[in-house]
C-alpha cells in the first residue's frame, strides 16, 4: 500500500523534472532580474549599514584618526564603569520595559481581542477602531497628548482627579524616578496594544464557526470556551506578538526622547538602549559624540536582539503547534 | 427517551423565508431522516433542533420538555457536523471527553464511558493521535464518538458523509445504521442524497423550499409519493414524467413512470430511438428520445433493465409502462388516488 502511494505521488513528477530541466537554465536569468531590486535596496539600506556599523565598533579614533582595537571597545563598553554603568542600567530598564509589555500588553490584547469577537458585540467596527488609533498615531502626538494629560504645570490630569476628589492621588509620575518608567511602559501600552489586539482578533476569526458550535453543544461556553479552545488555537499568534514586542522594546527610543529627552530623565530612570546609544553616537549637550562607542552600543542592541529571536524561533516556536483549522 | 416535536417551525433571515412552517414528530428510537435539494433549509431545521439557531416563531420539544431558548447543551442532544468539527489541539481521547469532564463527571467514568465508544467505532489505536494525523474517514467516526460518550437521547447528524469517498461513504452509512440499533437512541439526520435516506430512515422526511413536502416510511415514498417533487426526489434514476395526450387519456395534468417500470420491446406504447446507452453490467439504462411523446424536462425517456442487455445507440425499442405502475398527478402537482 505505502508502496503504491509513493509510485503515485512518484510517477507524475518524473517526466516533467526532466522536461524541465533544460528551460530551467535560462529561467535563471528571470528570477535573478526579479530578485535583483529588492536584493540592491536591501543591501544598500540594511546590509551595508549593519557591516559598517560592525566595522565601526572595532576601532577608535585616536587624535582622529581611526584605530583597530579588536574587541576593546566591547570591554570598556561591559567593564569600565564610566560606560558599563549606564549600558547595564538600561539593559536593566529595557528588561523592565519588555517583561511591563509582554505582562500588560498581551493579555489586554487578548482580552480585547475576544471581545471584539463576541458575536452579539454591537459598535464593533468603532471599538476595533478606536483601540487601533493610537498605533497609527505618530509618537511625536502620543508623547505630547501625554506630557499635557501628566503635566503637573498645566496637565489636565490634576483638575480631573481633583473633579472626583482625588487630588491627592496626583503625582508627577513621569518626573519622579520611581514611577517614570512605569509610566512610559504604560504610555507605550496603551499605543501598541493595537496590533497584539488585530493579529488575534484576526486569529480568532480564523476559527471555523463549527467548531464553535460544537462547544456549545458540548457545554463549552463562555470563558471555559475561551480558555479550553480559543487561547490554544491563538498561542501561536501571540507568540508572533512577543517577539513583535520584543524587537520593538529593545529598539525603543522615540517615545522616551519625546517625553523626557535624550537624558532620559529624571537621572536617567528611564534610560533604554536606544537613548544610551543616541547620546553616545550623536553626542548630547557637554557630553560628545563618540561613533566608535556608539556602534559598540548599537553592535550589542543587534546581537541581544539577535539572541533574542534566536532563543524564541528555536526554543519556543518549535515547541508551539498551528493547528490545521 | 428522545421524543421530538417540532411545531410551526418558522425561520427568516431577514426578509428571507428559509422555513414557512414545519410541523414534524418523531417518536423515541426513530431514525428519521430530512433529505431535499441543496438550500432547501434542512441545516437550518437541524440547527434549531439543535439550538445553535433560534427559530422565529413555533415550538421545539424534546422529551415533551419545551425547548425555546434552552442551551444547546441543556437540550440532551449530541451533534455530529459535515465538517467534523474537531477539536484541532486535543487529542482523540480529550475531543470525546471534554463535554464529560466540563460537565464534571468522575474520571473512572469518563474512562469507561471513552473506552466503550471508541471500542464501538474501532478507534482504540488512534486515542492519542489528534484530528490533523487521521484520515476523513477516522475523523467522522471520532466526531460520531464525541457524540455517542455523552450518550444523549437525541443525535443530530448533519450531512456527516459529504465529505467521504463513495466507498467509505457506504461502509459509514452501514456503521451508523449498526449504531442506531445498538443505542436505541433517536436519530434526526440530514442529508441530500435520496439513496443515504432510503436506506437509513425509519421515516424519512421530504423538503423543498422550506416545507416539508411529504413524511413517510422509505418505501411508502417510493410508492405513493404525494407530488410531483417527492416522485422526482425518490428514486434513481428519476421519474419520467409526460405530459400531453398520453397524460389526458389517462385523466391527469402529468403521468409519471418509473425507469425500473418501463417494459422495452420491439413494440410499445411509445416507440423511439436509443440516444444513449449506459451499461453497469447489473443494469443497463436507456435514454431513449420519443419525438411523439410529451416528456417533461430532459425530452427523454429512462429506462432502467435488469442485465446487461446490448443495445446501440440508434436502436429502435418501444416502451411500455408496466400495469398499475403510472402515477398521476393534477394541474398542481399533486397526485391522483389510484
Ligand atoms: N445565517 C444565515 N443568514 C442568511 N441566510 C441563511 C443563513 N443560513 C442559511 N441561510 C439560507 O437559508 C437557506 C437554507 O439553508 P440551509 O438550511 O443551510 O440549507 P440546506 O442545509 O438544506 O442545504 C439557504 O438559502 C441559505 O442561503
Ligand atoms: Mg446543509
Amino acid at each position: 500500500m505505502d508502496q503504491i502511494d509513493k509510485l503515485a505521488a512518484d510517477v507524475p513528477l518524473l517526466p516533467a523534472a526532466t522536461r524541465d530541466a533544460a528551460p530551467a537554465r535560462t529561467r535563471r536569468w528571470h528570477i535573478a532580474v526579479f530578485l535583483a531590486p529588492a536584493l540592491l535596496v536591501y543591501t544598500a539600506l540594511m546590509i551595508v549599514p549593519l557591516a559598517d556599523t560592525l566595522r565601526l565598533s572595532l576601532f577608535r579614533s585616536v587624535e582622529h584618526a581611526p584605530v583597530f582595537v579588536g574587541l576593546d571597545n566591547f570591554r570598556v563598553l561591559l567593564t569600565d564603569p564610566r560606560w558599563s554603568l549606564h549600558f547595564w542600567a538600561a539593559f536593566r530598564h529595557n528588561l523592565y520595559f519588555f517583561a511591563f509589555h509582554i505582562l500588560l500588553q498581551n493579555p489586554v490584547g487578548i482580552a480585547l481581542a475576544a471581545l471584539l469577537s463576541l458575536p452579539r458585540l454591537r459598535g464593533q467596527a468603532f471599538y476595533r477602531t478606536a483601540f487601533f488609533l493610537p498605533t497609527m498615531l505618530s509618537f511625536v502626538i502620543v508623547g505630547f497628548t501625554w506630557k499635557l494629560i501628566l503635566s503637573p504645570l498645566w496637565g489636565v490630569a490634576p483638575a480631573l482627579l481633583g473633579s472626583v476628589g482625588l487630588r491627592g492621588w496626583f503625582h508627577p509620575w513621569l518626573g519622579q524616578e520611581a514611577t517614570a518608567l512605569t509610566t512610559l511602559a504604560l504610555i507605550s501600552v496603551w499605543q501598541y496594544v493595537g496590533i497584539p489586539m488585530m493579529l488575534i482578533y484576526a486569529a480568532m476569526l480564523a476559527i471555523p464557526g463549527e467548531l464553535i458550535e460544537a462547544a456549545e453543544l458540548d457545554g463549552i461556553t463562555g470563558f471555559a470556551q475561551f480558555r479550553k479552545i480559543k487561547l490554544p488555537l491563538i498561542w501561536p499568534t501571540v507568540g508572533i506578538c512577543s517577539i513583535l514586542t520584543f524587537v520593538g522594546n529593545f529598539n525603543a527610543f522615540d517615545l522616551i526622547y519625546t517625553i523626557n529627552g535624550a537624558n532620559a530623565g529624571p537621572n536617567f530612570a528611564t534610560d533604554l538602549l536606544g537613548t544610551f546609544l543616541f547620546r553616545t553616537f550623536f553626542g548630547n549637550q557637554l557630553q560628545l559624540g563618540d561613533p566608535n562607542m556608539g556602534a559598540t552600543i548599537a553592535t550589542m542592541m543587534f546581537l541581544i536582539i539577535l539572541a533574542g529571536v534566536a532563543a524564541y524561533l528555536f526554543g519556543i516556536q518549535t515547541r508551539m503547534r498551528r493547528y490545521a483549522l | 427517551m428522545g421524543s421530538l416535536a417540532l411545531s410551526a417551525i418558522r425561520k427568516s433571515f431577514g426578509a428571507v423565508d428559509v422555513l414557512k412552517g414545519v410541523d414534524l414528530d418523531v417518536a423515541a428510537g426513530e431514525f428519521v431522516v430530512f433529505v431535499g435539494p441543496s438550500g432547501c433549509g434542512k441545516s437550518t431545521l437541524l440547527r434549531i433542533i439543535a439550538g445553535l439557531d433560534e427559530q422565529s416563531a413555533g415550538d421545539v420539544r424534546i422529551d415533551g420538555r419545551l425547548m425555546n431558548g434552552v442551551p444547546p447543551a441543556r437540550r440532551g442532544i449530541a451533534m455530529v457536523f459535515q465538517s467534523y468539527a474537531l477539536y484541532p489541539h486535543l487529542t482523540v481521547a480529550k475531543n470525546m471527553s471534554l463535554a464529560l469532564s466540563q460537565e464534571g463527571v468522575a474520571a473512572a467514568d469518563i474512562r469507561r464511558r471513552v473506552e466503550t465508544a471508541s471500542a464501538l467505532l474501532r478507534l482504540d489505536a488512534l486515542l492519542d493521535r489528534r484530528p490533523a494525523e487521521l484520515s476523513g474517514g477516522q475523523r467522522q467516526r471520532v466526531a460520531i464518538g464525541r457524540a455517542i460518550v455523552r450518550q444523549p437521547s437525541l443525535f443530530l447528524f448533519d450531512e456527516p458523509l459529504s465529505n467521504l469517498d463513495a466507498a467509505l461513504r457506504v461502509g459509514t452509512r452501514i456503521e451508523i445504521a449498526k449504531l442506531h440499533r445498538q443505542l436505541g437512541a433517536t436519530m434526526v439526520y440530514v442529508t441530500h442524497d435520496q439513496v443515504e435516506a432510503m436506506t437509513l430512515a425509519d421515516r424519512i422526511v421530504v423538503m423543498h423550499g422550506g416545507v416539508v413536502e411529504q413524511v413517510g416510511r422509505p418505501l411508502e415514498l417510493y410508492a405513493r409519493p404525494a407530488n410531483l417533487f417527492v416522485a422526482g426526489f425518490i428514486g434513481s434514476p428519476t421519474m419520467n414524467f409526460i405530459g400531453g395526450d398520453a397524460a389526458a387519456r389517462a385523466s391527469a395534468a402529468t403521468i409519471g413512470v418509473r425507469p425500473e417500470h418501463l417494459v422495452v420491446a420491439r413494440e410499445g406504447a411509445w416507440t423511439g430511438a436509443v440516444s444513449h446507452a449506459e451499461r453497469l453490467g447489473a443494469d443497463t439504462m436507456l435514454y431513449v428520445d420519443v419525438p411523439n411523446v410529451d416528456v417533461l424536462g430532459a425530452g427523454m425517456l429512462t429506462t432502467r433493465i435488469l442485465g446487461d442487455i446490448d443495445y446501440d445507440v440508434g436502436d429502435r425499442v418501444g416502451l411500455t409502462p408496466q400495469e398499475g405502475k403510472v402515477y398521476r398527478f393534477d394541474g398542481g402537482g399533486n397526485s391522483i388516488a389510484a
